[in-house]
């Protein structure tokens, strides 16, 4: 440890011997400061919150609240950004109000002293997560400009599907083939209108979700997916297709004629000991 | 005859047990020169079978006449253990990658300032700038072409898919996706069988070939260059499981050759610049330089491709050479780089290097951790016996293709099967699979096909399929765990692997790369599933299986070693990976060597070119000089009679190449002493130039001949029949003191063939010449003399020679 260090320590140290001890003495004879020690922002001479920026932290505690607390029920099946949208605006103003650099009435800005005076950054941290979820939902693709309700598409999104709905609950008793016959034009429209609607990149989260339970429903519950039935055909092409290479190399084995290749010898001089090695050997 | 030659000499095994207990001064009666003492019998009564007959007694005239004899190959692949016809080297020729010091060289150099050497070095580093700008383009052509191309026929199959699914009649689908699959690698099989067969494959060995000194005809033209471009483009978008990587690395080559020689020939352009640099030995240099670009631009891996031309190509290397190949690498992916960002719509984004591109591996994909060392090891002993197993099947296959299916019109037939029949097992397989997955978040898939599955859903086996080869590699690599099931990767592999198998060697051009990835992550990512079923934790991240697969089941096929290891690293952008796919490239590689040889070297092999290895096979020591060179040599007088030189050289059954200038030869029997070396290509321009001696003389403003006017003829010279002499310049004279190369490498005659072997690989040696303690030729030793010797079961084999 560096003397120095040492040295600030001790400072501190008797620092809070001495408020410690005055406070003892200050509760004695007047109610000065009721909450002593405990509360250390109500010091004078504290750099903590001015009243406008812990005003604005409250707002803000009050919005999120609200946002999330609709989001929640909103979870499954998916509503938020029909029930919710206003609730994020309202979030949106607050956060913009915190973090701009333009200074409130007592000349302090807040962003500093509620976005980045500490470690954990709590406020920045919870805003940056319901801003995350409100990005990777894409309301804003289905809700007006000013986040009060939802684009005329959406609405008419949402009369098809609830077409498409009732039109599955009329026919849902007995055979599905029923089913599957009678709501093909509904569903297909329905079908047509949402692909329509994924290329002008007009889809949110909601309408996604809506779209996959009433496929869910139509493939999966009342099993109208196309069936497989035409195996024959394919299996009869596919095996004619793959017996042509057989016929092809067949047909070149038999009757193309192989290549030749001309040898050539090539000049050596006579190897004298091999020579003589077969020799002896012959003799 | 000759039937019988070669049957004795390959069959007379069985009678030399006799000889076999004589020592000789060479063999010592061990076990290893006892086997090759049988390659010395059968070759010595090759000799005396050849000696009898008559052209050979007549020993005395200049040149002789080699025997040519017709071997039926159907007989031979019934005689006993002899391989059939593939066991022969067909004589080729060859490149000059030594420099010729004659005198008009000398001049020139002493005429040469330093600032002209300079500017030299200069031009080389521009010409270097140039390749990898153009290989780079070329790429980047290659990638739009195909990716618009592909994307079309894919929208075309795929609504034809969709309006058949609902209305009945899918057979027509399956139908129309084989038509158009055949029709488009029709027409690649049709540019590359009927013009340019050389563009065929993935051009790796050629350019192989090439850089060891082999000259295969039209590998460097512009034609090629054409062929290959517009054939790859055809054969990837045809839906044959190709790649089109390695075609990169050939035409970086021919982009090479054609800019250091600043003209074209095909075009009759000559830009009069880079004269310097027509010959062999400068224009191998940019060749490799040329690969490496190739390389660079595939794969975005500028250090791989210097790495790919050092370990496959030229055999000198000096540092600079290194460094300017590095540049044209870098160039090469810069430019394709930024070219691609432009059509891709976010012009100056730099960081997609590479036509094929693994995506990122990023988070906790990436960790690997100590105990999964021995299952890489594993994966790379898979990949090494699937590679061999790989290569078997496609030597087997080549094979027939080579005795049947030469024909060119059989050719571009048999593509089109290919090409029809991969789209039918794809429908198949596509048809009757049951995996059916939930629609990605970001839309990975390209063109998804729903089929029978449930709305929102698609077929997982279609996206495996129903894509280009490289984004299904990519789709293995990085979709989320659980993307496919076992089973329809499983069969997804089987299939492949034959369908790649069968595929490499066709007439069309295409790399064998993406293929191999492509089976290798399928199965990676299977053992990736598999082991996450067995261990309790899901620390096997199959994404990462894949990569390892991928590379595993690459090394098994290629049998590149630290360049691929390189190549992989920078393809990934992930140096973490780095050590398990070393490892898994060794183990592979091992594990594979033990069974075949590699993919490129069975097709050099199958080439029947005389390819130099790196060293010459073991136990060859005690071949000598004189038993492997050819002999007796044609060889020139200093000052020759003009018709006796047009006589040599018009000599249609020996073509010989290079020919030993000696002093005045008295006596026709006696040796004569050598005082230099001729080539043909300088004979032809002397007589084109009509260079005699007599001429000389009379004509007093005689120019003098240059070596402008070789590099002019330079590379294609004129044939001996296209130059005319009449009758009576036949009986003038040529000095050819003056154009020679007056220091031929020479060894003594004792000298031992991995002696020999070594000058040839390390110098790039054309002819060496043997001659005897006097300095009198006895013989000349090229390279299909040394190229014939190899290691096989039965100790040393030669093979033998064939026309082509």
């Amino acid at each position: 440890m560096s003397p120095r260090k040492d040295g600030s320590f001790l400072v501190l140290l008797t620092l809070n011997v001495f408020s410690l001890g005055s406070g003892d003495v200050g509760a004695a004879d007047s109610a000065l400061s009721p909450v002593g020690v405990d509360s250390p922002s109500s010091l004078p001479e504290s750099p903590e919150l001015t009243e406008y920026c812990s005003e604005l932290l409250h707002t803000f505690s009050q919005r999120y609240e609200a946002y999330v607390g609709c989001l929640i029920p909103a979870a499954r099946p998916v509503q938020v950004c029909r029930n919710c949208s206003s609730g994020y605006g309202d979030l949106v103003k607050v956060y913009a109000n915190i973090s701009s650099d333009q200074t409130g009435p007592s000349n302090v800005s807040c962003k500093d002293s509620l976005l980045g005076s500490d470690r954990l950054m709590v406020v920045s941290a919870l805003y940056s997560n319901v801003e995350g979820l409100w990005k990777s939902s894409k309301c804003e693709k289905c809700i007006t400009k000013e986040l009060q309700g939802p684009t005329n598409s959406t609405l008419y999104f949402m009369s098809t599907v609830s077409q498409t709905l009732s039109c599955f609950v009329k026919y849902q008793q007995g055979n599905h083939t029923e089913l599957c016959k009678n709501c093909k034009s509904t569903y297909r429209g329905l079908n047509e209108l949402y692909s329509g609607m994924e290329n002008n990149d007009t889809l949110c989260i909601d309408l996604e979700d809506m779209m996959n339970m009433t496929r869910i429903l139509w493939s999966k519950d009342f099993g109208c997916s196309l069936p497989r039935e035409e195996m024959v055909p394919v299996i009869a092409v596919s095996s004619f297709m793959l017996f042509l290479p057989i016929i092809f190399y067949l047909s070149s084995f038999l009757h193309s004629e192989q290549k030749k290749r001309k040898l050539i010898h090539p000049k050596r001089a006579k190897s004298y000991a091999s020579l003589m090695n077969i020799q002896d050997k012959m003799s | 005859m000759a039937n019988i030659t070669k049957k004795v000499s390959w069959s007379s095994r069985a009678d030399e047990s006799g000889a076999a207990g004589e020592g000789t001064p060479l063999l010592n009666g061990s076990e290893q020169p006892r086997l090759s003492r049988q390659v010395r019998l059968a070759w010595w009564l090759t000799e005396r079978l050849t000696a009898t007959t008559p052209e050979q007694s007549e020993g005395g005239s200049i040149f002789q006449i080699g025997r040519l004899s017709t071997v039926d190959l159907e007989e031979e692949i019934t005689s006993d253990e002899v391989k059939p016809e593939l066991e022969t080297l067909f004589l080729s020729h060859f490149l000059d990658y030594d420099n010729i010091e004659n005198q008009l060289f000398l001049e020139e150099e002493r005429r040469m300032s330093y600032l002209g050497f300079r500017c030299l070095e200069i031009s080389r580093w521009v010409v270097c700038g140039w390749i990898g700008f153009l290989t780079g383009l070329i790429a980047c052509f290659i990638d739009i072409a195909v990716e618009e191309l592909a994307g079309f026929k894919y929208q075309v199959v795929k609504e034809n898919i969709e309006k058949f699914t609902e209305v009945g009649g899918l057979s027509i689908s399956l139908l129309l996706w084989a038509v158009l699959n055949a029709a488009i690698v029709m027409v690649g099989a049709i540019i590359v069988a009927y013009f340019e067969p050389i563009a065929a494959g993935s051009g790796i060995p050629q350019i192989k070939c090439y850089l060891n000194g082999i000259k295969i005809p039209r590998v460097v033209r512009l034609k090629t260059l054409v062929v290959k471009v517009c054939g790859v483009i055809c054969s990837v978008v045809g839906g044959l499981a190709v790649g089109k990587e390695g075609p990169m690395i050939h035409s970086g080559a021919v982009v090479a050759a054609g800019v250091s020689q600043g003209r074209s020939t095909s075009l009759k352009k000559d830009f009069k610049i880079f004269e310097y640099f027509r010959r062999d030995t400068e224009k191998r240099d940019f060749v490799s330089a040329g690969a490496a670009a190739g390389v660079s631009a595939a794969f975005g891996a500028p250090v791989g491709g210097v790495l790919f031309s050092l370990e496959e190509g030229a055999s000198f290397w000096n540092q600079m050479l290194t460094w300017r190949i590095f540049f044209a690498s870098m160039i090469s992916t810069f430019t394709l780089n930024f070219f691609l960002s432009i059509y891709h719509k976010n012009t100056g984004d730099l960081s997609s290097p590479g036509l094929i591109n693994f995506g990122r591996f990023e988070g906790d994909s990436v960790a690997y951790n100590l105990y999964e060392i021995p299952l890489f090891i594993l994966m790379g002993a898979i990949g090494g016996l699937l590679g061999a197993l790989f290569n078997i099947l496609n030597y087997w296959l080549t094979i027939f293709r080579i005795r049947y299916v030469h024909r060119p019109c059989l050719q571009v037939m048999e593509a089109m099967l290919v090409a029809a029949v991969t789209a039918t097992v794809s429908f198949t397989m596509i048809y009757f699979s049951n995996d059916c997955q939930p629609l990605g978040p970001e839309h990975a898939e390209e063109y998804p096909l729903q089929l029978f599955c449930a709305d929102g859903e698609y077929n997982s086996m279609a996206t495996a399929f129903f894509n280009t080869p490289e984004r299904s590699v990519r789709s293995l690599f990085h979709n989320q765990a659980g993307t496919y099931n076992p089973l329809t990767l499983g069969l997804f592999t089987l299939t492949y692997f034959f369908l790649a198998c069968w595929t490499y060697g066709l007439a069309v051009s295409a790399g064998v790369f993406i293929p191999s990835l492509l089976i290798g992550a399928a199965w990676g990512r299977l053992f990736g599933i598999l082991l996450a079923y067995i261990t309790p934790n899901s620390w096997a991240d199959p994404g990462k299986y894949a990569l390892i697969g991928a590379a595993a089941q690459l090394g098994g096929i290629v049998r590149m070693t630290l360049s691929l290891t390189v190549i992989m690293v920078e393809a990934t952008g992930n140096v973490t990976y780095g050590f398990p796919i070393m490892l898994v490239l060794m183990t592979a590689k091992i594990v594979g060597d033990y069974i075949v040889e590699g993919l490129y070297d069975i097709h050099i092999k199958l080439q029947s070119v005389p390819f130099l290895h790196w060293e010459a096979p073991a136990t060859s020591h005690w071949l000598t000089a004189r038993e492997v060179m050819s002999s007796p040599v044609t060889c020139l007088n200093r000052i020759e009679k003009v018709g006796t030189i047009v006589d040599t050289l018009s000599n249609t059954s020996t073509k010989h190449n290079g020919f030993p200038v000696v002093v005045q030869v008295l006596g026709n029997e006696e040796p004569a002493k050598l005082c230099g070396l001729i080539l043909r290509s300088q004979l032809i321009v002397l007589l084109k130039h009509k260079v005699f001696v007599e001429l000389a003389r009379s004509r007093l403003t005689h120019r003098k001949l240059q070596l402008k006017d070789f590099r002019d003829a330079y590379p294609r010279f004129p044939p001996i029949q296209s130059i005319h002499v009449s009758q009576d310049e036949r009986e003038c004279m040529m000095d050819l003191t003056e154009f020679m190369n007056p220091t031929p490498y020479t060894v003594p005659q004792e000298t031992s063939l991995p002696r020999v072997f070594k000058l040839f690989r390390a110098l790039g040696l054309r002819h060496l010449v043997v001659v005897d303690d006097e300095n009198r030729v006895v013989g000349l030793v090229t390279r299909k003399d040394l190229a014939r010797y190899h290691l096989g079961k039965h100790g040393l084999e030669e093979l033998q020679l064939a026309q082509t």
